[in-house]
């Protein structure tokens, strides 16, 4: 899975919009929409309130967890505690991206939000090479890891295992080498 | 002048403080209970001179630049003033001193203690000390005698609870002698001060005020021995004149702490105090009307004040006016703003009082002060000068403490509904369902920003306001903008008309000279001004003046939906806190009348109107500042019902919801949250949150209070669909059917409920809401579960229901006569679709509950003879109440119906004609025989239309047939409804095989006419061979004749029908020709031959089908 693929995931996760127009509810595959009132919130996904954003058919609301105060305290948690804390979305970082990418007018603050989030996310990686570091040093069978998110499960995890797989396959490798024949070349 | 409360400031932590003053007053000393004194040069100074003297100060005392303080080492010292380097030890106790004063000239300081003991020491000499013992109670507090001959301390003073310890009186009890003379010693006992005279000791006077609640803690002379201050334990000043006894002011500490320290300053009109919690606070100017400062001063303020107050001209007031409408009512609410309130009003006198006594008092006042604390002797002079004046002015005086009933309270300002205050830099105008108009007043420029929530209605625009445009508001046609006048320029509206299809879409209109626009709305086509004149002009959305009317009061807000025009104003004064606004509601639509004139507007206590306008269908609300949301019941008489409490949602105690739309259908309340205070700032942007309503019942934990909250918010909340079709605007006839479904079962719930519950009575009380459909089932419901007086009682109700039913139908029916003659066939013909379509939802409500029912009446119709239906009738009324029933699927059948019995032929006829076309509809080849059996009988049957109401009938019966569609609709169901005897009847009449069998479809009509009591097929049958052997041979052959022969017949058949069929159609124009004459010309004949044609052109359908 590439991230992309997480970021497909992550665009359904709902979003409050306040829409400019005005629409009755629509059925979709995934479920019904609206109905759309002009000025009132509304909860779209986020594919849809990017679309909509994008052609100006909208102001997104910003989740309550995009807040500078919040983010901050969430930020020196996950600094101080040797374990991963909870996010408060499964799809933080997507959102994040998404949403200043694109609603940034919309989201007070929106360039120390980026920060924050960047600064714990790359907390949060760097926890996760640690503890990958000393998963494999030690040959651990089996690590316990909570409060990962999809988009940082991915990013380690393909090249974790691949490195895993590698490594077995060196040491596997190694110990008939020893009476292999091939040694004797 | 009252006296200025200056905002209290932190002195030192919370506990037991002390105050005075130096001996110029030129600052103030605290000490508290950080063992801390403090000099402050006023109530700014944020840098006070800090003298650490111990680890708590109890009491401190000044007087020529000695610091006497009582510590909590139980000693009492001394420092210099202002170094406030230590002077040594002036006495010791075995606990702490509670209380430390100076004698007059400062040789002597005396100190009472917890240990029982008063000591009285020499500043100099610290070794001159006098104990006095004695006393059985901790001293609370002490005070020297002028002349030095007494001490008094209060201990265990016969008026005053006995107390162990200092921290457990309830007041500290601070006695006071008059600073001079010494005549007067006041004690504060409980809520009032006890006065004694010197040397007899005799309780001279009390001094009391109803503003004291709870006990007085502190009291202290002013400097002229004149004004007494107490100071109590919730946190009031008093101030009295002690000659006359007058209250002069009535001060409460903001917060409601116990003062436990007051000073005079020594030659100004100032009170320092301080609270238990450790503040300080100042009061300023106190008793100056009595013309202490410059009286031409003095009056100038009072005038200044009062312009403040009430004007609203300049620049402070509007920040009072902005304060008024985001918080402070506070103003108003709290006591002390009720002596402010009324200071202010004396003011009003003073003022007027001291223009004739200016130049008197100027002389002598101005230095009456200094002069007074100089010169000893020249004081009682001066004093006794103003004792004069006060006389000479006994309103002014008098005035103040005589008056204790309710006090006005400050009328609102006006406003638009959803507008933030006009101070503010970044403001809302407007916030409305269509879209909001912000506000920049920034240094540089000030301008305006229209955006739209639906941008298909307009673009967002900008305009920069160089007017100073006030107030607007917005709706789908145009935006209207107003400003006040100012010195050059007259007040102005100014609409930007962006919907006009012609290119110039602006106009402005100046108001007469002296006339400020105070509030506008819009309406569709047309916007409205309220001016201060207390007029309200009306014009058109292009421009053009309209109606102009005097206002009754000076307008508060106004709103505008459709045709209507809300008005909300003064209707008078308020009292305590309230407000006291009318209401007038106009339609200014073709038909221009007054719905509501000028009717009181009910409003919380103490509270102001906070928002004002129509829900998104059109039903006036509003909102008033305790944040109750009210909607007109226009169905109760136009009253208001509370239906939101939006402080119920608020998280926190000075959370707000700033309401900017109601909805009825989805029940919405569209409301911005507000953390901590009443409105919104612009940015961060504002998000909308929805709330839910809820009516204020009873017990709405329970699950019979939720319904019959349920049911009367949904009762309310449809109230305008009935205004709407009153008023012909189109409206959904779903959400109509809907609410009446859900109105209908939450009924059907209650009842279930309250059968279950042994509540018989309440059970027929709710059947008297439910419709005829809800009311049968509810019969249905009581038979089964066997409450057979219930039912009994239900079928009474139903009965009853029913005649009324028909009498309204009646009633309806000759209006639809009358409108006949007069107004064209669109315009009735529209309302009778609509009618169709609701009974045809009815029908198939009807339908549900009659299938259900056809299961259980098999065994239990007996009981319930109303189940039967059509044929099976009992008699007349009964009869009425079955077709009645469905009947409102063709109301005109059952009006006649209804009729008594002499026409109860009719009805039957009428119910066979309905048969008929019910047949004739199912059109299927085994029922064409029948079809003309029925026919040929009919004609017999069918009445001479004697009456009008029959003509109407038939001639409504085409008309509806016109509509084709519905009627095919609706008479399947119709015949659903039937009763399963009549469904037998269809079945046979399909396949007649006997010549009696014929013979007796064809008479069944005449046997039920004749024994109406007959409800069971045999005994239809019964009696039918009873006639048919009556007949003659020849007549039965012919029948049998009929029945064998069938097709070979037909011919002949059809023959006589025709001939037949004529025959009523004969009748018709007979009829209708005997109508003309009778009735109005006006009744057009064209559309009786219409009615005619349309009558051939049936029958001509039928024959086709043959």
């Amino acid at each position: 899975m590439d991230s992309a693929e997480v970021e497909f995931l992550a665009e359904k996760e709902l979003v409050t919009i306040i829409p400019n127009f005005s629409l009755d509810k629509i059925y979709l595959i995934g479920g019904d929409l609206g109905p759309f009132n002009p000025g009132l919130p509304v909860e779209v996904p986020l594919w849809l309130a990017i679309n909509l954003k994008q052609r100006q058919k909208c102001r997104v609301i910003p989740p309550e967890w995009m807040d500078v105060e919040k983010l901050e305290e969430i930020r020196d948690q996950e600094r101080k505690e040797e374990t991963f804390t909870p996010m408060p979305s499964p799809y933080y970082m997507e959102l994040t991206k998404l949403l200043l990418n694109h609603a940034s007018d919309n989201i007070p603050k929106a360039d120390e939000i980026r920060t924050l989030i960047k600064d714990t996310w790359d907390t949060r990686i760097a926890k996760l090479r640690v503890s990958a570091d000393s998963f494999v040093k030690q040959q651990e069978a089996h690590a316990k890891l909570d409060n990962l998110t999809l988009m940082e499960i991915n990013t380690a995890g393909a090249f974790l295992t691949q490195a895993l797989n590698h490594m077995y396959k060196l040491r596997t490798n190694l110990h008939p080498g020893e009476s292999a024949p091939s040694q004797d070349f | 002048m009252p006296a200025t409360q200056m905002t209290m400031r932190y002195g030192h932590p919370e506990g037991h403080t002390d105050v005075c003053f130096d001996d110029s007053g030129s600052c103030i000393v605290t000490c508290g209970s950080d063992g801390d004194v403090r000099i402050w040069k006023d109530l700014d100074d944020d840098d006070p001179k800090s003298i650490n003297v111990g680890e708590r100060a109890y009491s401190c005392a000044l007087k020529k630049g000695k610091l006497v303080t009582s510590v909590s080492n139980n000693t009492v010292q001394i420092h210099t003033f202002p170094n406030g380097t230590p002077d040594g030890i002036l006495t010791r106790f075995t606990t702490n001193a509670n209380h430390v004063v100076f004698n007059k000239d400062g040789s002597k300081i005396a100190a009472g203690s917890g240990d029982f003991m008063v000591k009285v020491v020499d500043v100099m000499d610290s070794s001159q000390q006098k104990t006095f013992r004695g006393h059985d109670a901790p001293v609370l507090s002490v005070s020297l005698d002028p002349n030095d001959i007494f001490l008094t301390c209060t201990i265990s003073w016969p008026l005053l609870q006995k107390c162990n310890d200092v921290i457990n009186a309830k007041s500290i009890c601070r006695l006071a002698w008059q600073p001079k003379t010494g005549k007067l010693l006041a004690i504060p006992v409980g809520n009032t001060i006890k006065l004694y005279k010197r040397e007899t000791w005799k309780n001279e006077v009390d001094l009391s005020d109803n503003f004291i609640t709870l006990p007085l803690n502190v009291v202290t002379w002013s400097p002229c021995e004149k004004y007494l201050a107490a100071g109590s334990i919730n946190g009031c000043i008093v101030v009295w004149n002690v000659e006359t006894k007058d209250c002069m002011e009535r001060v409460k500490h903001e917060k409601g702490y116990t003062i436990c320290g007051l000073a005079w300053h020594p030659t100004s009109r100032q009170i320092a105090y301080t609270d238990a919690e450790g503040n300080l606070g100042l009061l300023e100017n106190v008793c100056d009307k009595d013309g202490i400062k410059s009286s031409s001063k003095v009056s100038g303020m009072g005038n200044k004040d009062y312009n403040d107050l009430f004007d609203g001209d300049d620049d402070n007031d509007n920040a009072d006016n902005s304060n008024f409408l985001n918080e402070n009512l506070e103003f108003q609410l709290t006591p002390k703003g009720k002596t402010n309130y009324e200071d202010d009003e004396d003011d009003l006198m003073l003022a007027a009082g001291y223009s004739k006594h200016r130049n008197h008092i100027l002389e002598d006042d101005d230095s009456s002060v200094e002069v007074a604390s100089i010169e000893k002797g020249s004081y009682h002079e001066k004093d006794e000068e103003k004792d004069e004046q006060t006389h000479a002015m006994p309103l002014m005086t008098s005035q103040r403490p005589f008056y204790d009933g309710p006090r006005p309270s400050l009328p609102q300002k006006p406003f638009q509904s959803g507008s933030t205050p006009q101070h503010l830099s970044h403001r809302f105008m407007v916030w409305n369902s269509v879209g909001i108009i912000r506000c920049y007043n920034d240094d540089q420029d000030s301008a305006i920003d229209v955006e739209f929530h639906d941008t298909s209605i307009h673009h967002a625009t900008h305009l920069s306001n160089t007017l100073n445009y006030t107030i607007a508001d917005l709706s789908h046609e145009a935006i209207l903008l107003a400003c006040e006048s100012t010195t050059e320029l007259a007040s102005k509206l100014h609409c930007l008309h962006f919907s006009s299809w012609d290119s110039s879409k602006e106009w402005t209109v100046d108001m007469p000279p002296n006339e400020d626009i105070e509030a506008i709305c819009l309406g569709q086509g047309w916007a409205a001004s309220a001016t201060s004149a207390l007029l309200l002009r009306i014009f058109s959305i292009g421009g053009v003046q309209k109606e102009v009317f005097s206002l009754p009061g000076p307008v508060v807000s106004m709103a505008g939906h459709g045709e209507q025009l809300l008005i909300v104003f003064h209707r008078g004064t308020g009292f305590d806190g309230d407000q006291c606004l009318g209401i007038q509601l106009l339609e200014l639509g073709k038909r221009k009348r007054q719905v509501l004139h000028g009717d009181p507007l009910p409003l919380t206590k103490k509270s102001y109107l906070a928002w004002v306008g129509f829900s998104a269908e059109g039903t006036p609300c509003y909102v008033d500042s305790e944040g109750i949301v009210r909607i007109l019941n226009r169905r109760l008489g136009n009253t208001w019902t509370p239906i939101c409490n939006t402080k119920e949602h608020c998280k926190g105690k000075s959370d707000h919801y700033w309401v900017v739309g109601i909805h009825e259908n989805p029940q919405q309340l569209r409301c911005i949250p507000c953390k901590g205070s009443r409105f919104p700032p612009t940015l961060p942007r504002p998000a909308v949150a929805i709330l839910s309503f809820q009516l204020p019942y009873c017990q709405i934990a329970t699950e019979k209070g939720q319904m019959e909250e349920q049911f009367w918010r949904s009762f309310i909340f449809h109230n305008h669909l009935d205004y709407l079709s009153e008023n012909g605007y189109e409206y959904e006839e779903s959400t109509k059917n809907q609410a009446i479904k859900e109105q209908q079962e939450l009924l059907m719930k209650m009842f279930a409920l309250s059968c279950k519950l042994d509540r018989e009575f309440r059970c027929v009380e709710l059947a008297e809401l439910m419709t005829q459909n809800a009311v049968n089932l509810a019969i249905k419901y009581a038979s089964r579960s066997r409450r057979l007086i219930l039912a009994q009682r239900l079928s009474e109700l139903a009965v009853e229901k029913a005649t009324e039913l028909a009498a309204t139908l009646k009633e309806e029916e000759e209006d639809f006569r009358n409108k006949l003659n007069t107004s064209s066939t669109t315009e009735w013909s529209q309302p009778m679709v609509v009618n169709h379509k609701v009974e045809e939802n009815n029908a198939k409500d009807s339908e549900e509950d009659d299938e259900i029912e056809e299961k259980t009446d098999l065994h239990k119709n007996k009981q319930n003879p109303f189940c039967k239906n059509g044929n099976s009738a009992d008699g007349p009324a009964i009869k009425s109440v079955t077709s009645s029933s469905q009947g409102r699927v063709n109301p005109f059948k059952v009006s006649a119906s209804s009729k008594e019995p002499a026409i109860s032929v009719n009805s039957t006829s009428s119910n066979i004609l309905d048969n008929m076309k019910k047949l004739s509809k199912k059109s299927t080849v085994p029922n064409r025989t029948a079809n003309k059996e029925k026919s040929l009988v009919l004609k017999p049957l069918i009445p001479k239309p004697k009456s009008k109401q029959v003509l109407a009938t038939n001639f409504f019966q085409t008309c509806t047939s016109q509509t084709e569609k519905i009627e095919e609709k609706e008479n399947p169901e119709n015949s659903l409804s039937e009763s399963p005897a009549l469904s037998a009847q269809n079945i046979e009449n399909e396949r007649p095989k006997t010549g009696f069998q014929m013979w007796l479809e064809e008479n069944r009509s005449l046997i039920l006419a004749d024994h109406p009591s007959f409800s069971e097929e045999s005994d239809i049958i019964k009696e039918g061979i009873n006639r048919f052997r009556i007949l003659s041979d020849e007549e039965r052959k012919e029948w049998a004749k009929k029945a064998k022969g069938g097709t070979t017949n037909e011919v002949e058949i059809n023959e006589t029908e025709t001939k037949k069929r004529k025959q009523p159609s004969n009748d018709h124009t007979k009829e209708k020709e005997e109508e003309k004459t009778k009735e109005n010309v006006n009744l057009s004949k064209k559309r009786k031959s219409l009615a005619v044609s349309t009558n051939q052109k049936l029958s001509a359908f039928a024959f086709k089908k043959d």
